[in-house]
């Protein structure tokens, strides 16, 4: 999943690494102070997940937990993940600096598409079906990855078709786990702390005209 | 309800993973290892992925410094190459093994097989000596020793001295491989710690400027002119 320094052309390098500049000045924007140590804890948690290897047959993959950052950040996703991989290249030499746009932005652009398509279903409906919405977000999340990085490497050089196919089978078994444990996360968050994702919702660009309409809530927004 | 939709999950995964152990062929850990080094007169070397698996039957073009090919090789079933250098110049070893997947191993001409490192030491003594630097003569002179002791040893000698070299060796390396792409515990709790820190900076300073508004809209304007240059 992670793209190595030296396998991209340099116009992908660049629409990644404009795509990712842009996501995380979004993502920095419209970040309420509250949401901050969240993000931090799911960046903390993608960094670590990451790590997580399990050979599947001839092949290996590992976790991404994307989709449940999409959820619950936004926007914010591209900060968060961001900041994961740069540790990632540093330290483990998990990509590389030059191609750190393109990994972001494969990585962040499913969340954030995640954030539109599920967020609705997760935070109005009951948890059990908030649940099934977060699940459906954890695998979409990885299949749109994988298209993601089959469409950066087919800019580069390689067939579409092959390297979509490859990619994509080879993490059904991630989009499985990532499927459950993002249904898990969404069902518990429900239950136990729901305002982690109504507060988050409050800040939301949709909902900024209801807000600027009560006096204190304009108070708050202009803060923020 | 809830049960039936998680033994449904479960059921889910296992069939998954039932299934992508058919369907995917070529490994996809993301961090490629390779390396290469001198053993007798040919250089041998290794690519694999960082989950331990090797890259087999893949072509590798062997590049000069300036991007030309020299020639090319291919590794076998267990993913080693070989190859036998003929020029004393810089070996660029290249495989793609597609998926984002690139090895590029670099030997330097001081690592190539003993004759070849001695030949291109006294050749470049040689051209820098032309201006008679000291330096550069002596260089030239420790390798032509060197030269001299090798092919004092009988060939049949010296085969079986580089052979036993690096068998002695090769444990040593693989050791130092596997050490290198080992995430340890203490990387990892380094960057949950930088984690930290930098959304930790990043709150204090989104709570600096936040309080920093709230300051300047509850002052007076006059006390608020005169605060913004230091606030901001």
């Amino acid at each position: 999943m992670h793209i190595v320094d030296g396998a991209l052309t340099l116009p992908v390098i660049a629409v990644g690494s404009a795509i990712t500049v842009a996501g995380i000045g979004l993502g920095l924007r419209q970040m309420p102070p509250e949401k901050i140590p969240a993000a931090g804890v799911l960046s903390a948690t993608f960094f670590c997940a990451s790590l997580v290897h399990m050979s599947i047959g001839p092949s290996s993959v590992h976790l991404i937990v994307n989709g449940l950052c999409g959820i619950v950040l936004g926007w914010a996703a591209f900060p968060a993940l961001f900041v994961a991989l740069l540790l990632q290249a540093i330290f483990f030499g998990f990509g590389g600096l030059t191609v750190i746009g393109v990994n972001t932005a494969n990585i962040a652009v499913p969340a954030v598409i995640v954030y539109y398509l599920c967020r609705r279903g997760v935070v109005r409906s009951s948890p059990q079906v908030a649940a099934i919405w977060g699940a459906v977000g954890g695998a979409l999340a990885i299949a749109l990855t994988t298209g993601c990085v089959a469409l950066a490497l087919s800019f580069s050089g390689d067939e579409f078709i092959p390297a979509a196919k490859l990619v994509f089978f080879a993490h059904i078994p991630v989009m499985a786990i990532e499927a459950v444990l993002t249904a898990a996360a969404v069902y518990l968050i429900r239950r136990v702390k729901p305002e982690l994702l109504d507060a988050f919702s409050a800040a939301s660009p949709d909902l900024q005209p209801v807000l600027a309409a009560a006096p204190e809530a304009s108070l708050r927004s202009t803060q923020s | 309800m809830n049960t039936t939709v998680m033994t449904r999950t479960v059921a889910a995964t296992l069939v998954a993973l039932a299934i992508s152990f058919g369907a995917s062929t070529q490994a996809l850990a993301h961090k490629v290892v390779a390396g290469a080094y001198a053993s007798g007169d040919h250089i041998e070397g290794e690519i694999g992925f960082s989950d331990g698996s090797v890259a087999k039957n893949q072509p590798v073009d062997v590049l000069a410094e300036d991007g030309s090919k020299i020639g090319e090789t291919k590794t076998g079933e267990d993913g080693t190459f070989t190859f036998k250098p003929t020029k004393p110049i810089v070996h660029i070893f290249h495989a793609d093994m597609g998926g984002g997947h690139i090895a590029n191993i670099r030997i330097e001409v001081a690592d190539l097989p003993v004759d070849l490192a001695a030949a291109g030491a006294a050749g470049g003594g040689a051209a820098v000596g032309g201006g008679a630097a000291p330096a550069a003569a002596a260089d030239a002179t420790t390798a032509a020793a060197s030269a001299a002791t090798a092919v004092a040893l009988s060939d049949a000698q010296k085969t079986l001295l580089l052979q036993a070299v690096s068998n002695e060796i090769k444990p040593l390396r693989k050791e130092i491989i596997a050490l290198k792409e080992k995430d340890d515990l203490q990387s990892i709790l380094g960057g949950i710690g930088y984690i930290a820190g930098l959304f930790g900076l990043w709150f204090y300073v989104s709570a600096r400027r936040s309080q920093s508004k709230q300051t300047a809209t509850m002052a007076q304007p006059s006390v608020s002119a005169q605060r913004t240059p230091k606030t901001a």
